[in-house]
């Protein structure tokens, strides 16, 4: 295809489903697991909590809680109930799965430095106010986006623990967000449902944050530094 | 298609009108009794089709949604009681021609309609397969038309597509384009390969087919289906909070969706245009511009004058 004719496209082009399919698929991931959501909300509000011990093995949980959360987003809202009206979307469902996978592999062997209670904050305002945009954008309490089922919130909570991460895997795990994050915005974006847009903009803001109070490549270098957080000798 | 003889029945030009009146959703403005459906002889045959045919792109997309397969279900209820009959796909356009194929499951109306679907693929060897996959997903055992999808790979498919069409598995064969793009392209098509129908984008706004592509077509006998006659709905997003011309009633025209379609039809190199919805409502709208009369060569010269000075 000629440059001139690439010109032709507008970023609306590219998105072959309409809004009222997108906000469906909130409600409908609600309907299908009901009531089992509740426990995915409360293992949402534990994770911050865990990645803010010290002690080895609540952070373990934590990655291993993540780990689960990515492999049930990729592959129920991402693979199942996103890819057949947007085939990238199973791309990532299955990279969200092999991140996932990732995660629960990596579980004792790459800690996140613990959380500050800042950090910690963050998190949790993620599990709990961030899940509203989809009521916000529909109009419908059902569409509550919640962590470990839709893809926005899960990525913006997690991203706290791949920020804390040593410096070559940090950005290694921070590729699938980071790509999933534009892609999301740009779909928003040319689909006209700029409430969602909180999801990437939340998870790019927290990562910054977190990344600005991690530790620096040279505690990194070890991966189980035992030296402290520098964010812990804040008052 | 199953039951031809039947089809053509109902979608021939003067006696689709007969089926029409009998339907009570036609009752009053929509339709007077008597009206009959705008319809277009294809050039290579002579088979008649209705001026207003139905595209997927998006509106049909839904997936697995059973809410939202029930209620594009309707849409096409709608579009095929108010005499439509074309219905345009293709496998670029995700799960739409699976959510065809259900609703006219649902509806039984494969013996309805005019199946148009389009190959899509760069991999020159695959048209018979795509052709034969496509139809499994409408639960048709082949198409009326299939057309070659933004020109992609376009010799080998539609070589493969001229001998399908011998042994009768399709029984018309087109190309298409969209948003203006590759027209020389296009006319080298039309001047040089044995076409039933070309697609591409023409509108009160996009009129550069105007000037070559459609009076190609016409001399060359190809028929012409319109897509994006709305301008994917960015002409309803200009133009609906102006007021109608108040020539428009003259021209036959009630609502802008009227303005819009009856501009195209009207044209004499058009076959059909195609456009697109996921409401009942838009879809009553936008049949109803099929009946009634069309704006002759003055009207329409009129109408491109008013919107280019909204
Ligand atoms: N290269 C190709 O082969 C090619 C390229 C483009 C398109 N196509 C075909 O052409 C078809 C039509 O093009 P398109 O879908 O891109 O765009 P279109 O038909 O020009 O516009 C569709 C938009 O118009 C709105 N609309 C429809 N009727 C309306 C009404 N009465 N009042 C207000 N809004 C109305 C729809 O919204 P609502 O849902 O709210 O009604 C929808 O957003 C496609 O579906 C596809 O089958 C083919």
């Amino acid at each position: 295809m000629s440059g001139a004719s690439w010109l032709s496209y507008s970023l609306q082009d590219f998105v072959m489903f309409g809004p009222e399919v997108l906000l469906r698929l909130f409600i409908r991931i609600n309907e299908a697991v009901w009531p089992w959501q509740s426990l995915w909300l409360v293992a949402g509000l534990l994770l911050p909590w865990l990645a803010r011990q010290s002690a080895e093995w609540p952070r373990r949980m934590a990655m291993a809680l993540a780990g689960l959360a990515w492999i049930g987003c990729g592959y129920l809202f991402m693979v199942r109930y996103y890819g057949p009206v947007n085939t990238p979307a199973t791309w990532f469902g299955w990279a969200f799965v092999f991140q996932g996978l990732l995660l629960l592999m990596l579980r004792g062997r790459a800690l996140p430095v613990p959380l500050g209670l800042s950090l910690a904050v963050a998190g949790w305002l993620v599990i709990l106010v961030l899940p509203w945009l989809a009521v916000l954008q529909s109009g419908d309490v059902r569409a509550l986006a919640l962590f470990g089922m839709a893809p926005g919130v899960t990525v913006a909570a997690t991203v706290l623990l791949f920020a804390r991460q040593p410096l070559l895997l940090r950005w290694f795990l921070l590729l699938v967000p980071l790509a999933w994050s534009l892609f999301s915005a740009l779909t928003y974006w040319s689909l006209g449902t700029y409430w969602l847009l909180g999801f990437p903009v939340a998870a790019l803001v927290i990562l910054v944050v977190a990344l600005r109070v991690s530790p620096s490549p040279v505690q990194s270098r070890d991966l189980r530094s035992a030296r402290p957080d520098p964010e812990r000798r804040l008052p | 298609m199953v039951r031809l003889s039947r089809r053509r029945f109902l979608i021939g030009a003067g006696l689709g009108s007969l089926a029409l009146v009998s339907s009570p959703l036609l009752a009053g403005k929509v339709a007077a009794p008597g009206d009959a459906p705008q319809a277009r002889p294809i050039p290579s045959t002579g088979e008649h089709l209705p001026a207003i045919g139905m595209g997927t792109w998006i509106t049909f997309n839904v997936g697995s949604d059973q809410r939202l397969v029930d209620q594009r279900t309707r849409v096409l209820e709608t579009f095929l009681e108010r005499g439509g009959s074309v219905i345009d796909c293709s496998p670029m356009y995700g799960s739409s021609a699976d959510v065809v194929g259900a609703a006219l499951e649902t509806l039984d109306a494969r013996d309805r309609i005019f199946a148009a679907s389009k190959i899509w693929t760069g991999d020159g060897s695959e048209t018979r397969e795509q052709a034969a996959s496509s139809a499994r997903r409408w639960g048709i055992p082949r198409f009326d038309l299939l057309q070659v999808h933004n020109l992609l790979s376009w010799q080998e498919h539609l070589a493969t597509l001229k001998d399908m069409k011998a042994r009768g598995d399709v029984r018309y064969l087109g190309i298409t384009t969209s948003h203006g793009r590759r027209h020389d392209e296009l006319a080298r098509v039309i001047e040089t390969e044995d076409l039933d129908f070309v697609q591409l984008t023409y509108n009160v706004l996009d009129r550069e087919a105007e000037k070559r592509l459609l009076p190609l077509a016409h001399e060359r006998g190809v028929a012409v289906i319109v897509n994006r006659p709305f301008q994917g709905g960015s002409l309803f997003r200009r133009f609906q909070s102006e007021p109608l011309p108040n020539w428009a009633g003259e021209a036959g025209i009630e609502t802008w969706a009227a303005f819009f379609l009856k501009f195209i039809i009207s044209h004499p190199a058009v076959t059909c245009a195609i456009p697109a919805t996921t409401r009942i409502d838009h879809m009553r709208e936008n049949m109803a511009a099929m009946y009634g009369t069309l704006p002759d060569a003055g009207q329409r010269r009129m109408m491109a004058e008013y919107v280019r000075q909204l």
